[in-house]
């Protein structure tokens, strides 16, 4: 029999499902609502005009998003609703970092501490910087 | 073959049914979705390539979210194990995504995908070489695997047996993982397919648990490629937002169904998916699709 994993007890397990199925709940619930909303808004709109646009090029910006969001745009909706779900793996690892650390894991704790450094780098540094 | 200019509500709709068939195969398999639904969205909708493989990052981290919670809460996933290999599939990621982008600009991505799909069908043969194996044969664990505890144990309910396992050769699965994280950062793919790799034939992992840990893995690699792609504004919300809706139902199915099939059943499914992907990536480096 293995030892009990003390650094992951299943309390850990349940907590990380619950973030996880929070961050797709509030994910979804978005985009289900700004895509139906943009739906009744542009009714007429085509396949071709969709996919030849892309409405979030304006919500890019935190400024942009806040106006967006402000404004009731469905567009902005949609772009946090991607956001929520692109983060959501972001704090599931943050919540691994805590368990490490909290288990005396330094090794696993500082993977973990640079894996989030690098998402975080990714999404505010290096996509922004190359767009 | 490619569907006609349509309303969008239609498009709505396709797209979402579309994306429930890859959320289900992508959660039985590991790999994510993007595979099917890249080439899809390029070949019969007619969206940019670049914005397929955006697309197909957020296809990764719903099917990945969506099967986490399920895999987590039945101890399928390996935590300790997905993150210690994350420290190489982030960082690739991110140079893929990276390079995506540069790469788009300058149109140099054919032979790329020709090389990816040369990668991928030499990974089967050694998946139909151990086609009728239950679980791996034990070996022992290196001294990185003992350092940081990389072992497990888990209830397989398809047989009913506790399952004990280590990981064995940690180097060369951070290898395979840092380049699951350029592919999955490039093409948007997941890189599943190099993860269960990994952990199964490297490292020793049962396949189930595989399976399952490069669920959870793709979701944090796809969220490093899917960052960069996503600020970059190569993400369109009206092709995204469909895809997520519709691979989050098929990934939640797939999770249900996962647990209670047997390994040899998983790897049945995994490589004939495996041999479509590789295909259709050469198709495309050659410009035929």
């Amino acid at each position: 029999m293995e030892p009990a994993d003390l650094t992951f007890p299943p309390a850990a397990y349940e907590r990380m499902a619950v973030v996880l199925r929070v961050g797709l709940f509030v994910s979804l619930a978005l985009l289900l609502g700004a895509l139906v909303t943009y739906l009744l808004l542009h009714p007429s709109t085509s396949s071709t005009e969709a996919i030849g646009s892309n409405p979030i090029l304006q919500f890019l910006s935190l400024s942009g998003l806040a106006t967006g969001l402000a404004s009731g745009a469905p567009g902005a909706y949609l772009t946090l609703g991607l956001l929520v779900l692109v983060a959501t793996p972001i704090v599931r690892v943050a919540s691994g970092f805590y368990y490490f650390r909290r288990g005396g894991e330094r090794s696993l704790a500082t993977i973990t501490f640079v894996v989030i450094v690098l998402l975080l780098l990714g999404l505010f540094v290096i996509g922004p910087f190359v767009r | 073959m490619a569907v006609p200019s349509v309303d969008l509500g239609l498009l709505v709709v396709l797209l979402i049914l579309l994306s429930v068939a890859a959320g289900l195969v992508g959660s039985l398999v590991g790999m994510g979705g993007g595979v099917v639904v890249i080439p899809a969205l390029v070949v019969l909708f007619g969206v940019p390539i670049p914005e397929a493989i955006g697309t197909g990052a957020i296809t990764i981290l719903a099917t990945s979210t969506t099967t986490g919670a399920a895999y987590i809460r039945d101890r399928l996933t390996d935590l300790r194990m997905g993150m210690f290999l994350e420290i190489a599939t982030v960082p690739g990621a991110v140079i893929g995504a990276t390079a995506t982008v540069f790469l788009t600009r300058a149109s140099l991505t054919d032979a790329l995908l020709v090389a990816l799909g040369v990668v991928l069908l030499a990974i089967i043969p050694s998946s139909l070489a151990r086609r009728g194996q239950e679980d791996p044969t034990p070996r022992p664990p290196d001294a990185r695997s003992r350092a940081l505890r990389l072992s497990g144990r888990f209830v397989d309910r398809a047989t009913g047996k506790a399952v004990s396992y280590h990981a064995a050769d940690t180097s060369p699965a951070l290898g395979v993982s840092f380049g699951a994280g350029i592919v999955s950062g490039m093409f948007g793919i997941g890189g599943g397919v190099f993860k269960v790799f990994a952990l199964e034939r490297y490292m020793g992992v049962p396949m189930k648990v595989a399976t399952a840990t490069s669920n959870f893995m793709i979701g944090v690699t796809a969220c490093a490629g899917a960052g960069i792609l996503f600020a970059a504004g190569y993400v369109n919300p009206l092709i995204a937002a469909p895809v997520a809706l519709g691979t989050a139902v098929g990934a939640y199915v797939g999770s249900q169904v996962l647990p209670g099939l047997r390994n040899r059943t998983i790897r049945w499914i995994f490589i004939p998916v495996v041999a479509a992907l590789a295909i259709e990536t050469i198709l495309r480096g050659v410009g035929l699709p």
